[in-house]
């Protein structure tokens, strides 16, 4: 600072005034920056202090412990919506999230630095994979599933639903992956571990924080999701465990009660878009907790 | 000879030479023959008509060279052995023809300026380099008279036998305890008392163990520089190898924590004392210093060729080429 000042106290009116302006210009980034994150928070609060505002009536006991009527005087509760959101995401995740997280390994670990024909058209599909709309997903899972077992069923729901959670876990296992230095994998190499001990011992639970992001990530992707499970699941006013029948979803049932014409049901319908962020809150930092378990008892 | 020409495109060079013997016994008879040969202490180009070229210059030109080795070092049991070992990275050659004899339980230093393949070479011994793309390799290295290169040898199994420490600590972001049994761990061993009394001794062979006994179970990542390149190397040989290869050990360190690790590589090779383990030791450096400090036997490199290759003492006050001399004085390179 004392340089630049001394000199352009000494120097010529042009280079002050130049010195002005790229203040101006950095104060001016550092504004923009502070705008637009307020703007985030604030739009973070709004959305959040809306769904409270609209989701706490709603709350009770008899959501948790009662399934749908169908009668509007008495809506009943959303317990085989729970259930069956909870099915359907295990149900998507024992498909979709060992499948992502081996093609992020592969792309990451065993393709030649990510050249090749395998990986570079794996990364390909995957990026459009993760931009498909996902009812296109939904169309799909209704082909291969809905049409030829007759009719709308839970199988058909959960793997339209592991489609879109593939490309998400696989590409950002491959980017978490790659981040984890290399001088890891050397070091166990030099000391004559083979290239699954290396990656199961050394460069995973580095990165193990991050893998389980990924797949959170793509868990509550796939449990915010309705269109693919319009064609699939369809939905089910009763409890169900049989993914062979049309099966129940939270997101499903709040989209018919929210854009129902009755009062009581919207009110549940709000209720169940609180219960969702919950379930997905206590699932990633259950997860989380184990996972970070697992890292530690075994290093 | 003491240099010898390839005939090549340069004949006017390689005109009054005799035929390159067979790399195995350029190896056993090269220093004989430079006895023999009159004017031995210069270089082969005798006549009078050829251009007076230094070995260097005849390098950098491309000429085929074979390094002079002195005889002190095939007086020593060699545990591996170097013949005609080529070594290309896609279409460019790294390595050409090198030919030597480690010593067994002895510290050899392989020095030279940036680029000439030292690196590579050390990584050729426990085939490190087979992991980069395109790395192809002529000629043999034997490990007990055993090519490391032939078919039926397992890199995995070789990397057991010759360890490895890397020019930056690389601990692994687990415990201390978890990182020197890692060889172990990877090798099945589960049983507590086995891997407990393994990582007592490879600690405290890297003189590490007053300091890491009470923190075993913290995390190695809490280490200075100095104590993780020392965990490195206990790592390394908790995995009880024959050979030891260290790629530039101390560069990241401040000179304390250098010294310390000099004295272990000292105390490794096991030449005080045989009951220290006694490694044979390769070892990559930039520093001059310490490779007259911690080494028995040096070999200067230059672009990928061994240049002269003899007892420490002698490469560095008694060199038998003025190259030699040159590089180990500070005057080029």
């Amino acid at each position: 600072m004392s340089v630049i000042g001394a000199t352009s106290l000494s120097g010529k009116r042009g280079g002050e005034s130049r010195f002005a302006l790229r203040r101006i210009r950095s104060s001016g980034m550092f504004w923009a920056c502070c705008a637009s994150t307020m703007a985030v928070i604030t739009l973070l609060f709004l959305v959040a202090g809306y769904l409270f505002v609209l989701g706490l009536p709603g709350i009770s006991w008899a959501l948790f412990t009662q399934d749908a009527t169908g009668d509007p005087e008495a809506p009943g509760g959303l317990r085989h919506a729970i259930v069956g959101t909870l099915v359907l995401i295990a149900l998507s995740g024992v498909v979709g999230v060992p499948v992502g997280l081996l093609a992020g390994v592969y792309l990451s670990e065993y393709s030649r630095e990510g050249r090749g024909v395998p990986a570079r058209a794996t990364r390909f599909v995957s990026d459009v994979l993760a931009g498909v709309p996902s009812i296109v997903t939904g169309i799909l899972g209704y082909e291969l599933l809905v049409v030829p077992m007759g009719h709308y069923n839970g199988w058909a729901g959960a793997l339209a639903l592991a489609f879109i959670m593939v490309p998400i876990v696989a590409r950002t296992t491959e980017e978490m992956l790659r981040l984890v230095p290399d001088s890891f994998r050397a070091g166990s190499l030099a000391l004559g571990a083979t290239r699954s001990q290396t990656i199961l011992r050394v460069v995973a639970p580095a990165a193990t924080g991050s893998l389980v992001t990924g797949v959170m990530l793509a868990i509550a992707r796939v449990a915010g999701e309705t269109a693919p499970l319009l064609f699939t699941a369809l939905g089910n006013r009763a409890l169900t465990w049989d993914p062979s029948q049309p099966f129940p979803s939270l997101t499903k049932q709040v989209f018919d009660y929210v854009t129902g014409p009755y009062e009581s049901q919207k009110r549940v319908g709000w209720a169940g878009i609180l219960v969702l962020i919950a379930i997905l809150l206590v699932l990633n930092v259950s997860v989380r907790i184990v996972a970070a378990r697992a890292v530690r008892s075994r290093t | 000879m003491v240099v010898q020409a390839m005939p090549g495109r340069d004949c006017a060079l390689s005109m009054n030479h005799p035929p390159i013997p067979s790399p195995d016994a350029a190896i056993a008879g090269g220093e004989a023959r430079a006895g023999d040969a009159p004017g031995a202490t210069g270089f082969g180009f005798g006549a009078a008509r050829q251009p007076k070229l230094s070995v260097l210059e005849a390098i950098r030109r491309g000429e085929s060279v074979q390094g002079h080795t002195h005889a002190a070092v095939e007086k020593e049991a060699a545990l591996l052995r170097v013949r005609d070992f080529k070594l290309f990275y896609g279409k460019s050659q790294a390595l050409h023809s090198i030919n030597m004899a480690i010593p067994e339980k002895r510290v050899t230093a392989l020095i030279g300026p940036s680029g000439c393949g030292k690196s590579t070479l050390l990584r050729s011994f426990n085939r490190m380099n087979d992991l980069v793309d395109g790395v192809r390799t002529e000629g043999t290295i034997t490990l007990r008279e055993r090519n490391l290169y032939d078919r039926g040898v397992d890199p995995i199994d070789l990397r057991r036998k010759v360890g490895m420490v890397f020019q930056k600590p690389n601990p692994f972001p687990m415990s201390i305890f978890e990182n020197v049994v890692y060889p172990l761990r990877i090798a099945g061993e589960r049983k507590r008392g086995v891997l407990e009394a393994a990582a007592e001794k490879a600690l405290r062979s890297s003189a590490l163990w007053e300091e890491a006994k009470d923190r075993l179970s913290e995390s190695a990542l809490g280490m200075s520089g100095g104590q993780q390149q020392r965990l490195c190397i206990a790592r390394a040989i908790a995995a009880e190898p024959e050979v030891l290869l260290m790629d530039e050990p101390c560069s990241a360190l401040d000179p304390i924590a250098t010294m310390k690790i000099e004295e272990l590589i000292h105390q490794m090779s096991g030449r005080d004392d045989q009951s220290a383990g006694g490694y044979t030791v390769l070892i990559v450096t930039h520093n001059m210093h310490q490779a007259a400090r911690v080494s028995d036997y040096t070999a200067f490199m230059y672009l990928g060729r061994l240049v002269e290759y003899g007892p420490t003492a002698n490469i560095f006050q008694n060199p038998h080429l003025p190259e030699t001399e040159q590089y180990v004085t500070g005057r080029f390179g």
